[in-house]
């Protein structure tokens, strides 16, 4: 490739590019959305400077537990007297993870089984559909709790296990994408020009099918988190490790919801909806303006 | 003198933008009348149609008054427009595949339009399909083909289907854009029967648009050429045809040419004096050339829902280095299929294709090879070039592909062959920023980035403008003369074999029927399937 055609080439790319983020800036909602995420990243990040580990080490904590909201503890103290916000804070690192490794898992993973039960004839399509419908009709909390009890316990445990089991739906979205692209005359075109297997999913499907993976994996990481408070809900979470879904697990043991403790069961809760939410917000902008069909409606 | 149907009084249409679509048109068209639209895509013809049922986009702005019976069309209101629309005045619309509800019976749908306006007379469900029988038998459908699926019908049914549903209220008036543009010419004689036996049987008023002279001549008694959203020319149809006057007129005429007529042999585009030297010359040299490309005993058969479809059977096919061959027939007839074959993209049932003399082989690394001495250039130019890649990728594609140096020196060079000039140009656009026939030069220009010996063309201009149509087919000529280049050209158009074809081989129903030199085919044909194929071409309909 030569300089003014690769030129040529990232100057019109940079400019589709300027163009989506115009797009996605018109849509109020995505906006809304992806500044709150952006906050929920920093702050994640941020945790370890915010509120030290120390502060919420049961050894060290002067405070009571089950205090109730004050100047001291905004968010009040949980059952051992630990800081409701620190956790919260520190409880968004896990859960994030989670979310977006579970998700880069089942993107990968449902792109490619995707591609390769539409692209293919025979009996390959015949196997990898077989298995695509295999992972979409088991349902996959009880293949994660399977999962994450087999495997040794821990974070990635968890990842592994949410990225495992949420990855057909995807496969189907990309496998009817794929199925529209190739009977268009540009795939026959390339294969009259000598194209192979490679050449077309790679130059022609991928790059059709990127902008129903990007707008599906921001839908995904949503319930990807969901997915992992729960597990952590059901205690097969890593214990060592503070999520959002271990904190409702311990807000449950202790009877912390119904012995009147609200601080401690809604913050992770309203936490979780607020990050599924942003999420949604952003991944609907972004399927509106990466498919130009939904556009007006 | 009774009052005019319809009436256009200095209407201007502007689109959001700016974009001026109409530009002060005045037409009238009196009861019974019939009057055909005729222009290039972008003129503005289906605009000053649409306008009439006020069916533009909500960003058009419409100055100038539109009259409808004696009603003005902008003075309507909500009601009164939709009463109009259908029973007054109805529409058929030009892709009559997209234009029918996929999952619905024919009949249903024809009946929809029933229930929406004629409630009174045909109060239930048993009576309006009554009705739509009656309207299909209008249009030679029998009522089993009522009861079918939208693509259960050919493309000729289906738009007969069309006709019928605008037939359904007894309009006044009816609106056909571009009714026979998708169809091939067989069916397209059948439609304009149909419409021009409505016309004369029922005295309905009919405003057609086409781009084609020929068959607007075939059915209108008028005709308005437009161009750049203004008249150009208008009178008689038959005189438009035989002396237009208008520059652009003269083009559009030229587009379809009369085939006999020594003018148009081996001669398109704009600049014929320079052309037909040179084109004559390659005639006689063409010809000494080896056996490129044979077919030998060809059979492909398709399995659908149990059922075994022989689309080619048993041909037999030779072209010659440097032969421009037509492959005539109608759709349905294997063409494609045989083309498809022939490139090695559809697994043959029996017999072989010889590539130089040897059979086509089966490997992958070997059937590569192959496929960058014989190029396919496919029919439409929009749908054949991935809409996100520049010309640039598009016209290097077959070079990577094949893993050749010199990528940019090569892109060049195809690019320059293919006229669009200069290259770097055209470089970092996208097809939609394209013409159609621009586009059509960037499918032409990678195939021959990989210096094919052969090109097979399947229906190279059948979606192109009629003055872009030329430029298309004098390329071809001109790769000819240039590089020797031969192709085999499907197309339905017989016109285009004349223009273009050293030799026509006539397809019907999977098998050859005719195969010779164009004049002897055209002019003296033997069989009776190309006789009939002959006496369908529209510049003969419009003389009928």
């Amino acid at each position: 490739m030569t300089t003014s055609g690769q030129a040529a080439i990232r100057a019109r790319r940079r400019a589709r590019f300027t163009e989506v983020v115009r797009e996605i800036a018109s849509h109020p909602s995505a906006l809304i959305g992806a500044g709150l995420l952006l906050l929920i990243v920093v702050l994640a990040l941020l945790a370890p400077v915010l509120m030290p580990m120390d502060r919420l080490d049961v050894t060290k904590i002067t405070a009571h537990g089950n205090e109730s909201p004050s100047g001291g503890h905004w968010l009040g103290t949980d059952p051992s007297g630990r800081d409701v916000l620190g956790l919260l804070l520190w409880g968004s690192r896990a859960s994030l993870l989670v979310g977006f490794s579970a998700t880069a898992i089942a993107m990968v993973i449902g792109t490619v089984f995707g591609m390769a039960a539409g692209h293919f004839t025979g009996l390959t399509r015949a196997v990898v559909l077989r298995i695509i419908d295999f992972f979409l009709v088991v349902p996959s909390l009880v293949l994660a709790i399977v999962l994450s009890t087999v495997l040794s316990r821990g974070l990635s445990t968890i990842v592994i296990a949410i990225g495992v089991t949420s990855w057909a739906q995807t496969a189907r979205v990309v496998r009817a994408q794929t199925l529209t692209i190739e009977t268009r005359p540009y795939i026959e075109r390339s294969r009259a020009l000598g194209a192979g297997d490679r050449h077309i999913i790679g130059k022609h499907v991928l790059p059709a099918v990127m902008p129903l993976v990007m707008a599906n994996t921001t839908l995904t990481v949503g319930s990807a988190i969901i997915l992992e408070s729960t597990l952590a809900f059901l205690g097969l979470g890593d214990p060592t490790t503070f999520s959002w879904g271990s904190m409702l697990k311990t807000a449950l043991d202790t009877g912390a919801a119904t012995a009147g403790y609200w601080w401690f069961v809604l913050a992770p809760g309203v936490a979780i909806v607020i990050v599924v939410l942003c999420f949604t917000l952003v991944g609907r902008a972004l399927e509106a303006v990466l498919n130009p069909t939904l556009r007006s409606r | 003198m009774t009052e005019p149907t319809l009436v256009w009084d200095d209407v201007r249409i502007t689109y959001a933008g700016g974009n001026v679509a109409v530009d002060g048109v005045s037409l009238e068209v009196e009861r019974g009348g019939t009057v055909g639209l005729a222009g290039e895509s972008g003129c503005g013809k289906s605009t000053l149609a649409m306008s009439v049922l006020r069916l533009l986009p909500r960003s058009a702005r419409i100055e100038g008054r539109i009259v409808l019976q004696g009603e003005e069309v902008a003075g309507m209101t909500w009601g009164r427009l939709r009463a109009v629309r259908w029973t007054e005045a109805a529409i058929v619309f030009q892709g009559a595949m997209h234009s029918l509800n996929p999952v619905r019976q024919v009949r249903h749908q024809v009946a929809e339009a029933l229930a929406l306006h004629s409630t009174k007379e045909f109060p239930d469900s048993a009576a309006r399909l009554r009705r739509v029988d009656e309207l299909l038998a209008l249009v030679d459908l029998t009522p089993a083909k009522g009861r079918a699926y939208p693509h259960e019908l050919s493309g000729g049914q289906r738009q007969r289907v069309m006709i019928a549903m605008a037939l359904a209220c007894d309009p006044e008036l009816i609106i056909a854009d571009e009714p026979t543009t998708a169809l091939d010419v067989v069916v397209q004689a059948q439609v304009l029967d149909v419409l021009n036996g409505l016309v004369r049987d029922r005295e309905l008023t009919l405003v057609m648009i086409s781009h084609d002279l020929a068959v607007l001549a075939a059915v209108c008694d008028r005709i308005v050429v437009m161009q750049d959203g203004r008249i150009v020319e208008q009178g008689k149809a038959q005189q438009i045809l035989a002396a237009p006057t208008h520059e652009h007129t003269k083009e559009l005429a030229a587009a379809f040419p009369i085939i006999g007529d020594p003018s148009s042999r081996l001669v398109v585009g704009r600049d014929p004096g320079s052309l037909s030297d040179h084109s004559s010359l390659s005639v006689s040299t063409s010809s000494t050339g080896g056996v490129v490309l044979e077919v030998r005993d060809l059979t492909v058969d398709f399995r659908s829902r149990g059922q075994h479809v022989r689309a080619v059977d048993h041909v037999d096919l030779s072209c010659g280095a440097g032969e421009i061959v037509a492959l005539v027939g109608q759709s349905g007839s294997g063409k494609t299929t045989l083309a498809r074959t022939i490139l090695g993209l559809q697994k043959p049932t029996s017999g072989q294709v010889l590539h130089e003399g040897k059979p086509l082989p089966h490997r992958r690394a070997a059937l590569k090879a192959y496929r960058r001495q014989v190029q396919y250039v496919l029919q439409d130019p929009t749908a054949s070039l991935n809409p996100k890649h520049t010309v640039y990728e598009a016209v290097a594609e077959g070079i990577r592909i094949h893993g050749l140096d010199d990528e940019r020196e090569r892109v060049i060079r195809a690019l320059t062959r293919a006229e669009l000039t200069p290259p770097e140009r055209f470089f970092a656009a996208i097809p939609q920023e394209l013409s159609g026939g621009q586009r059509q030069r960037v499918v032409i220009a990678g195939a021959l980035a990989l210096d094919p010996t052969y090109l097979v063309a399947d229906e190279p201009v059948a979606s192109l403008d009629a003055s872009v149509r030329g430029e298309i087919l004098a390329l071809l000529l001109q790769l000819r003369r240039d590089l020797g280049l031969g192709a085999l050209v499907i197309t339905h158009d017989l016109g285009l074999a004349w223009n273009i074809a050293d030799r026509v081989v006539v397809m019907h129903r999977g098998q050859i029927v005719e195969n010779g030199p164009v004049e002897q085919v055209l002019l003296d044909p033997q069989h009776d399937y190309t006789k009939s194929l002959l006496a369908v071409v529209p510049s003969k309909l419009g003389l009928r």
